[in-house]
């Protein structure tokens, strides 16, 4: 791989992306909403109590929020929803990207004159992923920090540390990304078969379908994942979507793209 | 003369020289962005740009191009005609590297098209059917990353860009998206990107396709300038006024090439024996009746500005008409055969379409 033609698919990517407002509003809009989402409900749960039996499944499972008060135990429960949420922002965001991209060129027809040139497929790819990946990692990344920031000011140390534990470490650190490279593999993979970026994007959305389940089953309580959950699901992602990319591979000859992706 | 901006000459660097031309040159003064050196044993002479032997591509079990065996030499415009699906752009998807062979060999500028496919690329220019340009950028900025991909240099991408530019005359807009270009625009920067990166051989698929006539007649001096310098040109186009006007040789394709010739040769060798006869006075019954007992005369009719003989063997039986003209007392002003159009050629190339044609 020849760092210079990445870095030249990158570089065009990036000034395709902040031509299209339309793309760059669906990648700035959520994560706005994600960081001002938890603040503001917390502020509306502080001053209640939770149930008492929800509370005491809680404590049970996080025996550290033993700790809290009860107005401060419902703002961490109202927060612990959002974590997931913040997983979302590196699933959906280079899908976004990766299939406006893609399907981009295949409209534009722009492809073949790209694979004209000697620039090999791994360097284009790369340089599509990267364009792809990098914005929704720091995008997961950026809106948590702010988020911190937000609780560390508003809220105390207290709830800061629940929004700093481990747990929310793993989580936004290393299955964040997992999900944003399994997001790209995704991504690819659907937008090579289909001619629509929302058709992509409704089909690569199943990688959000098992997050959501788990924010449901955190809201009901059911279970609290851990900083090992989370450090093995990250694993797990990763797995897959190193599967995925090496199961897509012929996809990505020059040749396959030349006539297969249509 | 046409209205457009002339074509200007393109730098004569010794990537214009034939191959072995460039051989003297010492490896240490080889750029990275310069083509690779060619392979001495490989098959190509020095006057060949391209070579194929039976090459062949097919799609499952349809051969979209079969058997195809040819010859082009450096400087040469060849023209390759056919309908759609005869496997043009197959074609010039095999001879650019874009896509691989399911059967034969072939060398492009030197090299072999599979085991040396990068440096294919490197020297080949390809218009592709669609100009391909991405809509949000500007014309500077899709050069610019098409040269990169060319790995040229940021003061040659700079040097290109604008002598093309000024050249299509698009100098003016080079900022503006191409998404805002007429058709004709996006054609003419779609050939600047071809050239931009100096390639010796140059595929074009229908290069003048929805330009309007000033853009058109800046394409073709374009093409006609560019096989001045020594580029071996494959052009692809349904304009056959166009292809006879540019091409030294034109090849008819239908899966396989069924005819390859000059235009000329093509035409004449379509025409039957008929010559016409243009004479100050008309011809009367005496002289027909004259030329009809004539050798090689197969029939005479008389013409409002003279006459018209169908001669057994044009090329043979032409010097014996004039002869009996001449022993007739006839004052001829002019003996000319009546030459076939490439249209006629075409359709009596190509007949009517083969079942189980493929998609090219």
């Amino acid at each position: 791989m020849r760092i210079a033609w990445i870095a030249a698919v990158l570089e065009r990517e990036v000034a395709e992306l902040l031509r299209n407002r339309l793309l760059l509003l669906s990648i700035l809009g959520p994560p706005i909403v994600i960081v001002l989402g938890p603040v503001l409900l917390g502020k509306l749960v502080a001053g209640r109590p939770l149930p008492a039996g929800l509370a005491a499944s809680l404590v049970a499972g996080r025996p550290e929020w033993a700790l809290l008060d009860p107005g401060d135990l419902a703002a961490a429960y109202s927060f612990q929803q959002f974590l997931l949420f913040f997983l979302m922002l590196p699933a959906f965001i280079p899908l976004s990207i990766a299939t406006f991209s893609i399907i981009g060129e295949k409209q534009s027809r722009t492809l073949e004159a790209v694979l004209a040139t000697p620039i090999r497929t791994g360097e284009l790819l790369a340089g599509k992923a990267i364009a792809a990946a990098v914005p929704g990692i720091a995008g997961g990344l950026i809106a948590y920090l702010g988020f911190a920031g937000l609780v560390r000011a508003l809220y105390g140390p207290a709830l800061f540390a629940i929004v700093s534990a481990p747990d929310w470490l793993a989580a936004t650190f290393l299955l964040g990304p997992a999900i944003a490279l399994l997001s790209v593999v995704l991504g690819v993979l659907v937008s090579s078969r289909v001619n629509d970026p929302r058709t992509a994007q409704q089909v690569g959305a199943v990688i959000v379908v098992p997050l959501v389940g788990a924010v449901i089953a955190q809201a009901a309580g059911r279970f609290l994942v851990d900083a090992t959950g989370y450090g093995l699901a990250a694993g797990a992602v990763l797995l897959i979507a190193l599967a995925g990319l090496r199961a897509g591979s012929w996809l990505f000859a020059r040749e396959a793209i030349l006539t297969r992706w249509r | 003369m046409h209205p457009g901006p002339a074509w200007r000459p393109a730098s004569t660097d010794a990537r214009h020289q034939p191959t072995d031309a460039r051989h003297p040159c010492p490896a240490s003064a080889q750029r990275a962005w310069q083509t690779p050196p060619v392979n001495p044993s490989a098959p190509s002479s020095r006057d060949l740009a391209v070579r194929t032997e039976g090459l062949g591509r097919r799609f499952g079990e349809r051969w979209a191009v079969r058997d195809l065996s040819l010859e082009l030499r450096r400087g040469e415009v060849f023209g390759l005609l056919g309908p759609n699906g005869a496997g043009k752009t197959t074609t010039i998807r095999l001879l650019s590297a874009l896509i691989g062979p399911s059967a034969g060999r072939a060398w492009v500028d030197g090299l072999d098209l599979v085991g040396e496919a990068d440096g294919v690329r490197s020297r080949v220019g390809v218009l592709t059917e669609a100009p391909g340009l991405y809509e949000k950028l500007s014309a500077i900025r899709n050069l610019d990353f098409f040269g990169k991909l060319q790995g040229l240099p940021t003061a040659v991408r700079a040097e290109r860009i604008e002598r093309f530019l000024r050249l299509f005359d698009l100098w003016d807009r080079r900022h503006e998206p191409t998404g805002t270009f007429s058709k004709g625009m996006k054609q003419k920067l779609a050939i600047a990107r071809a050239l931009l990166h100096d390639p010796p051989v140059l595929f074009l698929d229908e290069p003048t396709a929805a330009l309007d006539p000033e853009a058109a007649a800046v394409v073709r001096d374009a093409i006609a300038t560019l096989r001045g310098q020594g580029r071996t040109i494959v052009l692809c186009t349904h304009v056959l006024p166009e292809a006879e006007r540019l091409c030294d040789r034109i090849g008819f394709l239908r899966t396989t090439l069924l005819r390859v010739d000059t235009p000329a040769r093509l035409r004449t060798g379509h025409a039957d024996g008929r010559v016409h006869v243009r004479l100050a006075a008309r011809a009367g019954p005496d002289l027909l009746a004259a030329l009809r007992a004539a050798p090689g005369v197969a029939a005479v009719e008389a013409a409002p500005d003279g006459l018209v003989a169908e001669l057994r063997e044009a090329e043979s039986d032409t010097p014996a008409l004039v002869r009996a003209l001449v022993a007739a007392g006839a004052a001829i002003l002019e003996v000319r055969r009546e030459a076939a159009t490439l249209e006629d050629v075409y359709f009596e190339v190509m007949g009517a379409p083969a079942d189980g044609e493929a998609a090219a």
